[in-house]
């Protein structure tokens, strides 16, 4: 099992890797592009400048991903709480939802200047728009885990004369978990894309920043140096709600992985 | 609540030796628990038509007294069930368990109930399954661990009590719904199909635990199944409930002697039973 997971993560590095080098090389050195230099670098030579540059990338990643962290708790804290709300109430549910699917028709790109003109902040701007952007999916998917206990399960809770605070604390709460850490999965890295976005509409730091201006400033080391490092905060994002799944919902991932043993 | 248990009360108890005969004997004046009378349930279905789950339904039940509830499906079997354990309210009629309404009895508490899948909480290992009601009852700490670990003992599963639902088999698993039950110590425990979904080897040495714990804690058991022979080898008494509409269709004395083992289920008078009961399934088709 362990083996062949690392031989695919393994196969999928070095696959991207080579395709990537291919790419390049057939820009450079077949077509002869002039401009092969700032559409596909050399893999090597980013990371060389990666290298060169981690001291500077990795405060401008910093900004951002420490803005956007901060909105995503926000933002999982409001979307779980009114996924209670709703489930609580069915009259909250049908006031609230109809707002929430209208809340994600409104584009990030218009909504974010908005956000700015309000609150005259960048770093205020950055943490709301990771909020608005985690809610959604937290709020939903929480919800569809409030409805999805089984219909036994409550009965019991029922059967025992449980109150409404100890159906929550001891079955509601524990049975959402698992789709309250989806919807986490989904939130994270784009939490994470929309911070970034933020930057690129006037903030002096972040990384948004060092790909717009490097973008322009035919820095194409840099840009791309950026753009892994974007793609890097992304992935770690999701990689760290991963874990805390482990951690919070173990009786899910154990179950998953292990169901080949059985006693009797 | 200082009231008299049903045990302290009917003085079983105190008996120390399980005497097949005077056993039975002491059922004969044992007073009622649960009274029936004239239940009916009426659904609305999907299209909106009315559907009579139960007709007219009327029966009495005993103290420390195990009866089944024995039916082909849709003759309101879980129905009947579920109105006691007052997970539903009939359309007519009234039922009262100890003198009380089934609500006033579930608030209090008084009923286990063990249902057909074994319902246990994936996140929680065996033991803080088992501690769950007793959590919502604020019992002690220490009266928590205690009344788990000797419902444990009970079902045998003690060296299990730190795993996870996952890893037992669908016996085990149903094992840990009984303890569940119990750990409340109701006076009445409730069973809608608990080994249905089980195989037969499974089956048969659980309905012998069953009796076991039984024996061993004399609660009112009201067993749901559609098991004739699981039935008959369980059971004080067998009501025979008939579909659509479901009514009461006869009432079956089960006189065999306890406690009852696997040479019970080879007996002839056990044959004759099965074969009664199934009979009286025959005629109802034929009418219906």
């Amino acid at each position: 099992m362990k083996h062949s997971k690392a031989l695919v993560i393994l196969a999928w590095v070095s696959g991207v890797l080579l395709l990537w080098e291919l790419g390049a090389y057939l820009l450079t050195a077949v077509i002869r592009d002039p401009m092969a230099g700032t559409k596909l670098p050399y893999p090597q030579s980013v990371v060389v400048t990666l290298g060169g540059n981690w001291r500077t990338l990795g405060q401008a990643a910093l900004v951002t991903l420490s803005k956007a962290t901060i909105g995503f708790a926000l933002g999982a804290v409001v979307g779980y709480l009114l996924a209670v709300l709703m489930s609580v109430s069915r009259i909250a549910e049908q006031i609230a939802f109809p707002y929430l699917i209208v809340s994600q028709m409104i584009p990030v790109l218009g909504l974010a200047p908005i956000i700015f003109n309000l609150v005259r902040d960048m770093d205020a701007s950055r943490i709301v728009i990771a909020a608005y952007i985690t809610f959604f999916p937290v709020a939903a998917n929480s919800l569809s885990g409030f409805k999805s206990v089984e219909t036994d399960k409550r009965q019991l809770m029922y059967s025992y004369a449980a109150s409404q605070r100890a159906t929550y604390a001891k079955l509601m709460i524990p049975s959402s978990l698992p789709y309250f850490f989806a919807g986490l999965k989904i939130a994270a890295p784009m939490s994470v894309t929309a911070s970034i976005l933020v930057d690129m509409l006037g903030s002096k730091s972040g990384i948004g920043v060092k790909l717009l201006y490097s973008l322009y400033g035919g820095q194409v080391d840099i840009f791309w140096a950026s753009v892994l490092t974007s793609a890097a905060m992304g992935i770690a994002s999701y990689l760290i709600v991963l874990l805390a799944e482990r951690v919070c919902v173990p009786w899910r991932t154990v179950a998953l992985v292990d169901t080949g043993v059985r006693h009797e | 609540m200082n009231m008299p248990t049903v045990e302290a009360m009917s003085g079983i108890e105190s008996r120390p030796i399980i005497d097949a005969m005077s056993f039975i004997d002491h059922r004969a004046k044992a007073k009622n628990l649960i009274n029936i009378d004239h239940i009916s349930m009426i659904y609305k279905n999907s299209a909106k038509k009315e559907v009579v789950a139960l007709k007219d339904v009327s029966l009495d039940i005993k103290e420390g007294e195990f009866v089944s509830l024995l039916g082909p499906s849709g003759c309101g079997k879980t129905t009947l069930l579920r109105i006691i354990a007052d997970l539903l309210d009939p359309s007519a009629g009234s039922v009262r368990i100890a003198g009380q309404s089934p609500r006033e009895n579930r608030l209090r508490q008084k009923y286990g109930m063990v249902f057909q899948s074994p319902v246990l909480f994936e996140w929680r290992t065996v033991r803080k399954n088992v501690c769950l009601p007793l959590e919502i009852m604020n019992v002690p700490r220490e009266e928590r661990e205690r009344r788990v670990d000797s419902q444990l003992d009970m079902v045998g599963l003690s060296a299990f009590a730190n795993s996870y639902p996952f890893q037992l088999s669908g016996g085990m698993q149903q094992r840990v719904g009984i303890a569940r039950a119990l750990a409340i110590k109701p006076d009445l425990l409730l069973m809608d199909e608990p080994f249905s979904a089980l195989d037969e080897f499974t089956r048969e040495k659980l309905n012998e635990d069953l009796l076991d714990i039984w024996h061993k804690t004399h609660k009112t058991v009201v067993f749901v199944t559609h098991n004739i022979s699981e039935a008959v080898f369980l059971s004080d008494r067998v009501f025979v409930l008939s579909p659509h509409p479901g009514r009461l269709s006869s009432v079956i004395d089960i006189d065999l002697p306890r406690p009852r083992t696997q040479d019970t289920r080879e007996s002839p008078e056990f044959f004759a039973l099965v074969s009664k009961i199934r009979k009286s399934f025959e005629g109802v088709y034929r009418l219906s």
